[in-house]
Parts: structure tokens; sequence; C-alpha cells
């Protein structure tokens, strides 16, 4: 008998916005899934499209990006110049055929606790329905260097 | 022939005036339908000067050789309106002083090749704005609509496939005007974003990061496609790239030498359909 597939999530998240909202789901005692690996950035414009590259190399099945809403920014501006090079990177992992449902950016601001447990159960569960990505493993196979996460 | 002969005379004018120290242009090459980069320095090497419809090569990455306009002299070069795009964003990117370039245009239909009007690029603005709203290639190129039409699982193969041929040469990266990184982030180790070996996944990586580095800065001369030598069609990820930058947001890359990067600038009402 095999186990029942947990997906393995890597989120990005940035520290003024979407970890104190982390956070704040945490003290507020939500129960969301266990399998997202939070890794937390200054701001979403420090997050380069090679943490996503990164992260799937090491066997993520879903990548989950997330900050503060427009205008929001503790840094005033880092989250509009990451929108941009998002639009841009999710249409380019579109087109080399990296399903779109497996990277999920969204906003979530330091009050949003709920909005948070809310969306990873909802992202899991998405990915867990999408399945391991056999595809992107085969290839981490080949390169004989194994999975860390 | 007259548009060579023409500008033959015109480069030797140029140099003896002594308004440029050089001229980057095109010299027969090993067979008769390929063109080599040609330096002209003197009269006699001016006479070497070829331009016919089989100079394909966008130049314009010689022009960022270490030291080559640090004496702030003018240097020369012969351009097609995409080698002209792209030393506008180099201009924009103050890789190049534009001042410092004079541009001579040329472009060809089939056999025939005619002369651009102008020296500066300030003369191309009206030219590239035309190309902008009636794009040469009307139609797509057949594969690239094939690819859209894919799922994701087919278009992945498809890439996984092409990408194993690749062996790593960075032939792309070296053709390329655009690839004028000191230290490329393949050749940085700590951290080690890409695999370098050449197994499809690092061969995958590589060229999905080169991708997102030209968004919304290739100009589509076809060095890279040109350079590839396994054959990779690596115009149609760049093409995808230009045409989402310029439907998202109205950004056609090296209108002019002072246009913002597009992944450099934002606008308070981009889209964010794609955002949850």
């Amino acid at each position: 008998m095999s186990e029942p597939f947990e997906p393995k999530i890597v989120a990005f998240v940035c520290t003024y916005c979407t970890y104190a909202g982390a956070d704040l789901a945490g003290t507020s005692r939500l129960k969301y899934a266990p399998n997202v690996r939070i890794v937390r950035l200054p701001c979403t414009g420090r997050i380069s499209p090679m943490f996503i590259l990164k992260a799937l190399q090491k066997g993520a099945d879903g990548v989950l990006i997330s900050g503060c809403h427009p205008g929001d920014c503790h840094f005033t501006h880092g989250n509009y110049h990451a929108r941009r090079r998002w639009m841009v990177f999710r249409a380019l992992l579109d087109f080399t055929g990296i399903s779109p449902e497996r990277v999920k950016f969204s906003w979530i601001s330091a009050a949003e606790g709920g909005k948070f447990a809310d969306l990873i159960n909802s992202v899991t569960e998405e990915i867990r329905n999408l399945g391991p990505f056999d595809q992107y493993q085969q290839l981490i196979k080949e390169t004989e260097s194994p999975a860390t996460l | 022939m007259i548009t060579q002969e023409k500008y033959r005379t015109t480069v030797k004018e140029l140099l003896a005036s002594g308004s440029v120290k050089m001229v980057i242009g095109y010299k027969p090459g090993s067979t008769p339908d390929r063109r080599r980069p040609l330096f002209i320095r003197t009269s006699e090497e001016a006479d070497q000067l070829v331009l016919d419809s089989t100079c394909m090569t966008n130049l314009s990455g010689y022009l960022v050789t270490e030291g080559l306009l640090s004496d702030e002299k003018r240097v020369g070069i012969f351009l097609r309106p995409e080698g002209i795009r792209s030393i506008n964003i180099l201009a924009a990117e103050y890789q190049l002083n534009i001042e410092q370039i004079v541009i001579l245009g040329f472009d060809s239909t089939g056999r025939d090749v005619r002369p651009l009007e102008g020296r500066n690029a300030g003369d191309f603005s009206g030219l590239l704005s035309e190309i902008k709203e009636k794009p040469v290639q009307t139609s797509k190129e057949p594969l690239l609509e094939r690819i859209e039409k894919m799922n994701a699982q087919e278009r992945f193969d498809f890439w996984q496939e092409e990408f194993s041929r690749c062996i790593k040469c960075y032939a792309c990266r070296q053709a390329c005007p655009m690839c004028y990184c000191r230290r490329c982030i393949v050749d940085s180790n700590q951290p080690q974003w890409i695999n370098t070996s050449s197994h499809t996944l690092g061969n995958f990586e590589w060229n999905i990061v080169r991708a997102f580095h030209l968004s919304g800065r290739c100009v589509q001369c076809g060095n890279c496609d040109r350079a590839c030598p396994v054959n990779i069609p690596l115009r149609l990820i760049n093409q995808r790239m230009a045409t989402e930058v310029l439907d998202g947001f109205d950004h056609f890359a090296g209108l002019s030498p002072t246009q913002e990067p597009v992944l450099a600038s934002f606008k308070k009402d981009d889209t964010e359909t794609f955002i949850l």
C-alpha cells in the first residue's frame, strides 16, 4: 500500500505582509495544511524568478508567492515591480509547458490570517488533485542530484 | 550592388573626415551565403565591404566590447531596423552613449538591399514606430501556432525534446547583443541557480532564464537562432515573450534610446487577473 500523495509546496512570502499574516493565522490558532514550506523574504520585489525555478528543481510540486497588496508595500513599490515580473514569467512558464496551476500568486496583508489559512488549504487541495509533478521529477532524477526538500 | 558601392564611398568619406574611428560592417565568409564581421579602419579595408541580403547578423553586440567606446570617439555600424532597436535598448540601459554611434542603416526585401535614411538613432524613430504598428511578419510562424494549441503536457514534452539537444555551448548568449553581463547568472556558483551540466533539466533552466532576461528586450534579430548549433527554435520563445509585453504593457523594445525597460518600470494599474 502506497501512502497517499502529499504535495510539497514552497511559499515565498514578504516579511511585512504575508509572513505577518501567517503569524496571525498561527496566533489565532487557525488550522491549515502542513504541506507548505515558507521562505521569508524582505519584499516581493526580492523574489527572483530563479527562486521559483530552484524550488521546482528541488522537487516542489507547487510554488506559492505572496506579498503585500498593491499600494501597501513597505518599500512603496516593490510589489508593483514584482507583479510585472510575475506576469511575464508566468507566461513564459506556460509557454514552456509548466502548468500555471502549479505556480500561484497572491496578495495577503498582515491582517488577513484567515485568508492565509484558506489559501494554503485551497492551494494544497488543488495541487493534490494535480498530483505530483512527475515530468519535472523525472528530469531531476536524470541529473542524479536527489531532491533535498 | 548600387547600395553596396554607395556605402563603400560613404564609409571612406566618414573615415577620411575623421568623424568616425571605425566602421563595423560585413565581409565575405567561408561560403557564398555567409558573411563575417568586418572592422574597417582604413579606406583600403572599406573595399572589402559587402552589403547584400545575406548580411543578416545583428552587429550591435560588438559596440559593447570593452574599451571600444571609452575614448569617446564615434563608431559607424551597419544595422538593420532590428539592429537599430537593439542599440536603442543598449543606450536605454546605459551600456553605450548613443551620440557615439553613426548608423549606416539598411534593409532588404528578397534579394534587394536598400539604404535607410538617417545617421543618428533619432532619425529612425518614425520607421521604428511604423514597424511596431505594422509588423513586417503579419502571419504567425506555423510552429508557434502549433505550440500555442498544445496543452501544458504536450508543450512540456515539445520543449524537453528540443532542449535535450542543447549542448550548453552558450553560443546563443555570445551571439546576443543583449547578453552583455560581465558575469552571467550561469557562471555564478554561489549559489548555483542553474544546473551547468548539459542534462535536460539544466538545459531547460538555462533557456528559461535566458528567455526571461530577454523578455521586453529581445528585438528578434535572430542571432541566437542562427548561432544555435543544434537548431533549437529559440526565436519562438523570444517572440512569444515579445508578444506578451506588447499585449500586456504596450511595450515594443527599442523604440527610442530613452525608453524605460519594461521590467524596470511599472504602472499602478497593470493587470493582475492571475493574482489570488
